[in-house]
């Protein structure tokens, strides 16, 4: 029986080997202009790629 | 560093550093919690007892757990302290976004504003076209290699000024090829001032446009004033159907402000899908405590339960065919950022400045008119680096506060403006803001682990 369903996520130890391009939107630009947080960015480089 | 919770039907586990999320069922859930404090040898024999479940099953849900540990997605250490601040140092000096204040004045007279009716604690004024245009050479010039630069039309109320608006995005096109660069424009309006021109040019030239509407009539005409103190909902509901409508699927974001007097803001939220807007925001108002539209510790309760209903409204509207976004609950577990991002902070200050009226940098839109964090000007740039310095060093562990926190990896540390305000410093937290975002980002996980559910049924259905 499987207990465990894992999620699809990006591997944040692997985006530590070949990330930080710096292209990401910058956090607050957008709908929020109070409350910022990144979770909710895309990566501009796998939008790209996509 | 491991988070747990359960949410309706949903056993969730988060492993921070890794950024794995499972979803879980109760044994494993239950076994997960106390694995790092007892043996196999003990919880084995009380899961079994507890659930009343085959030992056998039990064992085999543990080692499944074991599996996971040794793959590096649960349990995982945090390794990247030494990243930090690895990627702003990699990109100083590059600037990406700004906030042009093109007005410091409105046409609203909006109670709760954290920018004084639109004049920063400041004298009213506009931008001239030479301001903007030495604002946008600035950016350019600051950008480095990048490509995509961000610019916010932002006030007081833009609108009051669209002549330079129009004026400097036409001139920030006309440099596009020869710099290299595209610009994204947002616009953010209260509405009082749309119509047919704008609407067109909005449509044409904004990547974005942030439309504030607090949601139900009374909520919204009680703090969005005129100055002869009439409610403006009557006046701008129906130029923003227009103007969403005539957008044709570009982005636009409803945003609402919730205060004191509306913590049941989903109500505002459902007022919204009313009118027909599906891609909404709903922020908690910013202002200093004691303020009368100030949250409470009364609120806060309240304020929680409307992101679980939110998020209950957002899977049943799914369901049915009549999904709508809400700001906050966008996560892309599989797309977003990289890890030097998640730790790097918002980038006030170094990467994103606000540019006033008179051409003065500051941080962000909400530092404008506090004289201590002025930055410089766009004819000079940064000369306070004593100041930038202070905001280059703002990361997730910079902050004391964030260590133990396992939401640390989906917030970079907060809004460095709200943290000044509570704690007295940009390196400080709004332990407030943190709780309202943790119930987010386990309500948008949440969300995230039923939409994977839905599509892997899907499948099976094919």
């Amino acid at each position: 029986m499987k207990h465990i369903k894992t999620l699809n996520t990006r591997n944040l130890c692997e985006s530590a080997k070949k990330g930080g391009c710096g292209e990401c939107q910058t956090s607050c630009q957008s709908a929020c202009k109070t409350s910022c947080g990144i979770a909710n960015q895309q990566c501009e480089n796998k939008k790209e790629k996509k | 560093m491991i988070h747990r919770y359960h949410l309706d039907d949903w056993f969730i586990v988060i492993d921070t550093c890794s950024g794995s999320v499972h979803a879980v069922d109760e044994i494993a859930y239950e076994i997960i919690g106390c694995y790092e404090q007892k043996s196999r040898e003990e919880i084995l024999p009380e899961m079994a007892r507890r659930f009343g479940e085959d030992p056998a099953e039990i064992a085999d849900c543990y080692d499944q757990i074991t599996e996971l540990k040794e793959q590096g997605s649960l349990f995982s250490p945090d390794v990247f302290e030494p990243l930090a601040g690895e990627l702003k140092k990699k990109t100083a000096g590059v600037v990406k976004a700004l906030c042009l204040h093109v007005a410091h004045t409105c046409n609203l007279n909006c109670a709760y504003c954290f920018a004084s009716q639109g004049k920063y604690h400041g004298e009213r004024a506009v931008m001239s076209f030479e301001v903007g245009k030495q604002a946008l050479d600035f950016l350019v010039k600051h950008s480095g290699g990048r490509h995509n630069l961000e610019v916010d039309f932002f006030g007081g109320e833009p609108l009051m000024n669209f002549d330079v608006v129009k004026q400097l995005t036409a001139y920030a096109r006309s440099i596009e090829k020869e710099s290299g660069k595209h610009f994204r424009f947002t616009l953010t309006t209260n509405g009082m001032l749309i119509d047919d021109d704008v609407i067109d040019f909005a449509n044409r030239e904004m990547s974005n446009v942030v439309l504030s509407l607090d949601g139900r009539k009374e909520i919204h005409d009680r703090c969005r004033v005129d100055y002869v103190g009439n409610g403006s909902w009557d006046r701008i509901v129906p130029k923003f159907r227009k103007l969403v409508e005539a957008r044709g699927g570009k982005n636009y974001y409803m945003r609402g402000t919730f205060t004191h007097s509306n913590p049941d803001f989903l109500e505002d939220i459902k007022t919204m899908l009313d009118l027909g807007f599906t891609e909404l925001s709903m922020e908690p108002v910013v202002c200093a405590a004691g303020d009368p539209a100030a949250l409470t510790e009364e609120d806060l309760p309240v304020v929680l339960k409307q992101y679980e209903d939110l998020a209950r409204l957002m899977l049943a509207r799914r369901k049915e065919g009549r999904p709508f976004t809400f700001y906050h609950y966008m996560l892309d577990l599989s797309g977003g950022p990289c890890i030097y991002k998640r730790i790097s902070g918002c980038g006030s200050g170094t990467e994103y400045m606000a540019v006033t009226p008179w051409g003065d940098l500051y941080p962000c839109h909400q530092f404008v008119g506090e004289e201590k964090f002025r930055l410089g000007d766009v004819w000079s740039g940064v000369t306070n680096t004593a100041v930038q310095e202070e905001f280059a060093a703002c990361n997730v562990y910079a902050r004391e506060e964030c260590r133990d926190c396992w939401a640390r990896l989906y917030c970079s540390g907060g809004c460095a403006a709200n943290a000044y305000h509570a704690a007295g410093s940009v390196r400080g937290v709004y332990r407030y803001g943190c709780e309202l975002f943790r119930k987010r980002m386990e309500c948008a996980i949440m969300l995230q682990a039923a939409l994977q559910e839905e599509n892997d049924e899907a499948d099976v259905d094919k």
